[in-house]
């Protein structure tokens, strides 16, 4: 006390500063004259030693803040037990869902990719003289499965520009043809129906004949599974040169098909019959399409434009020599300027020949004016 | 706890439902093994079933007559030839439950098998008709088959057990 009274009268009468205040104004200054020092400089010791600092620093942070990291961790998990059963039952039913948008997903990729390879068919498959680009693309619905026909019905019809006549293929060949057709679907004659009868003929050895359907007893489930009993061909010219293996084609005969459709591989049978493997019964049908296709018409039911006379009123050689020969012009008409040929010259005796216009001569002038003569070309 | 065997009409209507499949699993584009043959002809089942059951009813030549004219849509063919074979069957089993006194498994079998030949021997006859001469009752005639030789698995769908029951409806 008496000491204490003894400094305050100290400072009060010789000023004398204590030591704490005194350290802290010395600090001050320090600080003042290190601020100084370090302005308007980049770099230098102060700026390493801040460096240096700072990852001591962050050093020190991270070993001091991994505990608490942890501990927040612990107490998350065990704050999240109380809801764990029904987090799993919502990922459960998320998972569930899942499963069904990725089945979703895998028909999709399947029949985008059945839509490719049908769109990817080459034109030469839909044969000669197809509308391949007014095709219309249709997915079967209905198969008539049944022991008599062999049908199949697809969903495109008549509102989508189906008419009856129409062919259908699909991407490894010819299926069959549109026999009827409603509003929106359109069913379809397979080719092994017993009803089915198409001319076609060896892609190589050029053999024709007709393919007659079948369909007299239930597809062999292990060798041809998607058709029935394969179609017969009938009728062979030439049988001899048609060869195991060889393609068949449409021969467009009849004018029902196009030619060069793909129909199957012929295939000698134990009976001395040959038979077809149909290409288009490689796999389950299911996306096909559908070509119009206008054959020819027969000639009583064509539409002829110049009908002419009726053949029975004048002779053949009459009207044969009228096509070709001009009939007598009833008005002179003005004759077409003539190139007449100079007289034979040889031509290393005589300039390059050039071609003269003559003049038209003096005719009687028709009623209709003259065209004029051509300008001669420069 | 015993389980109660099933009545007699819910017996029925999975015979009505199994007649129905029948008819339409063929038409759906399911693949080969849905085709008819093998599947077999299932409404032949039910004509011959309730022939023998339903001896004074309606209901059951107005069902058959509805399920092949349906399966006459299906199949593409000429409306009626399935009705007519479907309805000849039933025709077939009336005879056969006036014919027999004292039915058990083996003749109704036997009757049934008559019975499928016989619609094999009428289709033969009317499919040509509608369809022309160059169908083949083949295919059909397998399906048949098929149909009657499973006839004792689904027997109690479509039929009574014994002559019991047919002998009370004789009464």
């Amino acid at each position: 006390m008496a000491r204490r009274r003894s400094v305050t009268r100290r400072a009060g009468g010789g000023r004398k500063i204590p030591p704490g205040v005194m350290l802290a104004i010395v600090l001050v200054a320090g600080g003042l004259v290190l601020v100084g020092v370090q302005a308007g400089r980049n770099g230098g010791f102060g700026q390493t030693v801040q460096q240096a600092g700072d990852g001591a620093a962050g050093a020190a942070g991270a070993a001091a803040t991994q505990p608490a990291r942890a501990g927040e961790g612990f107490f998350a998990r065990l704050g999240g037990m109380w809801t764990a059963h029904s987090r799993v039952e919502e990922l459960e039913r998320e998972n569930q869902e899942l499963q069904a948008w990725r089945e979703l997903a895998e028909r999709l990729a399947e029949r985008n990719a059945r839509y490719e390879a049908l769109l990817r068919m080459p034109v030469d498959a839909f044969g000669e003289g197809a509308d391949v680009e007014s095709s219309i693309a249709a997915q079967l619905v209905l198969d008539s499965g049944g022991p008599f026909t062999r049908t199949l019905v697809a969903n495109a019809g008549a509102d989508h520009g189906v008419r009856v006549g129409y062919i259908a293929v699909n991407e490894n060949g010819l299926i069959g043809r549109v026999v009827s057709v409603g509003a929106r679907s359109a069913r379809i004659l397979m080719l092994d129906d017993y009803n089915s009868r198409i001319p076609v003929m060896g892609e190589a050895s050029r053999v024709r004949a007709v393919l007659a359907g079948q369909a007299t007893r239930p597809p062999d489930l292990y060798t041809s599974p998607f058709q029935m009993q394969s179609p017969r061909l009938d009728f062979i010219v030439g049988a001899q040169s048609l060869r195991e293996g060889e393609r068949v084609v449409t021969s467009g005969d009849g004018g029902l098909y196009p030619r060069g459709i793909p129909v199957g591989v012929a295939r000698a049978s134990g009976d001395g019959q040959w038979r077809v493997a149909l290409a288009a019964s490689q796999r389950p049908i299911d996306f096909v399409r559908i070509l119009p296709y206008v054959g020819i018409e027969r000639p009583e039911t064509a539409l002829v434009e110049d009908d002419g006379p009726p053949l029975n009123s004048v002779s053949s050689v009459d009207v044969v020599g009228r096509e070709v020969t001009q009939a007598a012009p009833t008005a002179p008409t003005p004759a077409p300027p003539v190139v007449r040929p100079r007289p034979a010259v040889t031509a290393a005796a005589s300039p390059p020949a050039q071609p003269v216009q003559r003049a038209p001569e003096p005719e009687p002038q028709p009623e209709t004016p003259a065209p004029q003569p051509a300008e001669p070309q420069e | 706890m015993a389980l109660r065997a099933p009545s007699r009409g819910v017996l029925r209507a999975w015979g009505l439902a199994l007649a129905i499949a029948s008819v339409i699993l063929p038409a759906l584009p399911l693949g080969p093994l849905f085709a008819q043959p093998p599947l077999p002809l299932a409404v032949l089942w039910a004509a011959y079933g309730w022939a023998a059951e339903d001896e004074t009813g309606w209901r059951a030549p107005l069902a058959l007559a509805m399920l092949g004219l349906l399966h006459d849509q299906l199949a593409g063919g000429p409306y009626g030839l399935f009705a007519v074979i479907y309805l000849s069957a039933y025709l077939v089993g009336r005879v056969a439950a006036q014919v027999m006194s004292a039915p058990n498994l083996v003749s109704l079998w036997g009757g049934f098998i008559v019975t499928a030949l016989l619609t094999v021997g009428i289709a033969y006859f009317v499919a040509p008709l509608g369809l022309g001469r160059n169908v083949s009752v083949g295919p059909y005639a397998e399906a048949a088959l098929i149909t009657a030789i499973l006839f004792p698995i689904v027997r109690p769908l479509y039929m009574g057990a014994s002559g019991s029951v047919r002998a009370g409806v004789r009464r």
